[in-house]
């Protein structure tokens, strides 16, 4: 017995120094990006003393990353809201209401899973041109869209499955419409896959960069991880600074982990065991 | 499902409570009948197409479409020959490309690395199974990293791994180096997939997590109570036990690599030293936006899409084998 609890703490010390290679580089850019330049030049490694709130300021303002946090925030916010809608629409009915042509519809929102970005990007970037969606925030929006759509209708298909039909069937009979069922029994009876579903799908968006980069052509519209990549060029002899750029970014990402990690998790979770 | 595993009663509860104010109020059928007219039965019939169309339409039109749109393309010239016909010339072209064969050559290195992307967090997913102490605290830190943009990552083994930068300081301390990690064409690559598979692993951690949670107990009792080592434990009970999962991991991971890495590689290396680090996602993203060249960037992502294919097929197979299970 004491041999095995023995070994259990053998294990936890490579796992606890990977754990520390896992949260060290954050913590070390967060310290970074408080420090002076020539704080950072003398001594790396060591807490910053100066707290210099500045570097963060100069990043936001003087880089334009306050436009692009806006840029993000404004295109992530109505992706995820049009996924959710259009997701949970076809989810219920894909799950709930038995109709010709189902399963292949079916399929053909699976088959959107197996396409990546990078396969389509060059025609996709045409029919954006063509259509004067290209550089606007509809363009982006649309883009996210298609992209995690099929991943979404899929989750809130098989979550929909789990409902059992005699809700339905009771609601029809109390005289709801198709509609109705959907706005007052599968949206509320839904939230926690949606919620899921949600927040994956924000982070999915808020992370990308490939697309953003191919639909936004022009600066003033960088999303905030573009903003990132633009840092490397202008800071790259700033370290703090550029570091502050680094910190602005992952900072709404780390704050949607401390609360909402469960979520995550679960999302992934559910993703595969369904899949 | 606790309402479908509870039986009528149950049923009639909820059944209630969905239909809301209208199911219990007086106002019930004056209530329902002009929501019945407005609609028509004509719209009701319809109404599951309805709320599929704005979905299907999108993955049509801006997914399926442009996939055709895009092998089409890839038949046609660039520059002068816009349009033109010309067989298989882009796809000559792309394979006399040093970039592109290089690119090819990196999806190789990909795929011999993939077995130690999936090994890592499966094992620590398996002492974590077990218990490990801080076993909660292990989960959280681990899936850290892959909530995280590449963007952000890549930035962050910028800072660590220039010439002139932390990394290199500590080993100069003890006598090491300096190396230059991402300036080294041998070097490189290996350095971008490690950080790659730094940022990812957790997302594998949380797979396998959810398929141990799938495991029975009662086995892995027996196996203990039978005085199996931990390795037999794993060999015996856990691997065997988790095949599904396993082979999820697998596919997932190699899709991963071969699509999710285009942040790290624009921002830590943009394809160099020598064109080193290049992928086929990075050749695209050159040959259309860089050198202005989209029917051969169109070729190259038809060839990605083959790879990409043969990586899907194993996971249909495994979809079926899975139904087959269940």
């Amino acid at each position: 017995m004491s041999r095995v609890r023995l070994g259990r703490w053998m294990i936890a010390i490579p796992m606890s120094l990977l754990a520390v290679a896992t949260i060290y580089p954050l913590l070390f850019t967060a310290n970074v990006a408080l420090k002076t330049r020539r704080d950072y030049i003398l001594d790396r490694f060591g807490l910053t003393t100066t707290l210099q709130w500045e570097n963060i300021s100069t990043a936001w303002t003087s880089v334009g990353m306050g436009r692009y946090f806006v840029n993000s925030l404004v295109v992530v916010t109505s992706s995820v809201l049009l996924l959710l809608l259009l997701g949970s629409m076809a989810g219920f009915a894909l799950s709930q209401l038995r109709f010709r042509g189902s399963s292949a519809l079916f399929l053909g929102c699976l088959a959107g899973l197996f396409i990546p970005f990078q396969v389509i990007m060059v025609p996709l970037a045409r029919i954006m041109a063509d259509t004067a969606l290209i550089d606007t925030y509809p363009g982006l929006i649309l883009v996210y869209v298609a992209q995690f759509l099929p991943f979404t209708v899929f989750l809130m298909t098989s979550y929909y499955k789990g409902i059992p039909p005699e809700i339905v069937d009771a609601a029809r009979i109390d005289g709801n419409t198709v509609y109705g069922v959907y706005r007052r029994i599968m949206l509320p009876l839904g939230t926690p896959a949606l919620l899921s579903v949600g927040i994956l799908n924000a982070l999915f968006c808020w992370n990308d960069v490939l697309m953003a980069l191919v639909m936004m052509p022009s600066a003033e519209n960088r999303t905030l991880m573009i903003g990132v990549t633009s840092l490397r060029g202008q800071y790259s002899d700033n370290i703090p600074t550029f570091a502050s750029g680094v910190l602005i970014a992952a900072i709404p990402v780390l704050l949607v982990y401390l609360f909402l990690q469960r979520q995550i998790a679960d999302g992934v979770a559910a993703g595969s065991t369904k899949g | 499902m606790p309402i479908g595993n509870t039986q009528p009663s149950v049923r009639l509860a909820s059944a209630g409570r969905a239909g809301g104010p209208a199911a219990t109020s007086p106002a019930r059928r004056g209530g329902t009948r002009p929501r019945r007219t407005r609609g028509g039965l004509g719209a009701e019939r319809y109404a599951p197409y309805i709320l599929i169309a704005p979905a299907v339409l999108i993955i049509v039109a801006l997914r399926l479409y442009p996939l055709i749109l895009g092998v089409n393309f890839s038949f046609t010239g660039d520059g002068d020959q816009n349009g033109e016909a010309v067989g298989f010339g882009n796809y000559q072209e792309l394979f006399a490309d040093p970039l592109f064969r290089t690119a090819l050559g990196n999806v190789g290195l990909l795929v011999l690395l993939l077995p130690v992307a999936v090994a890592i967090p499966g094992l620590l997913a398996t002492f974590i199974f077990l218990r490990v102490p801080g076993h909660r605290f292990y989960r959280s830190v681990y899936f850290f990293p892959a909530v995280l943009s590449p963007v952000i990552v890549g930035a962050i083994f910028n800072l660590l791994l220039a010439f002139d930068g932390p990394l290199n300081a500590v080993l100069g301390s003890i006598g090491v180096g300096p190396v230059d990690w991402l300036g080294d064409p041998d070097v490189a690559m290996f350095m971008v997939v490690g950080v790659h598979i730094w940022a990812t692993f957790g997302m594998a951690l949380v797979v396998f997590l959810a398929g141990f949670a799938t495991l029975d107990a009662a086995l892995l009792d027996a196996a203990r109570v039978d005085g199996a080592s931990l390795r037999q434990v794993v060999w015996h009970v856990i691997i065997p036990s988790l095949a599904r999962t396993i082979q999820f991991v697998f596919v997932t991971t190699m899709i991963g690599m071969l699509t999710s890495m285009f942040g790290l590689l624009f921002v830590m290396t943009s394809g160099g030293p020598e064109g080193s680090t290049y992928l086929p996602e990075y050749y695209i993203w050159i040959q259309q936006g860089q050198m202005n060249r989209p029917a051969l960037a169109s070729a190259a992502s038809t060839i990605l899409f083959a790879i990409m294919l043969v990586v899907g097929m194993l996971q249909i197979k495994l979809l079926e084998r899975s139904g087959k299970v269940d």
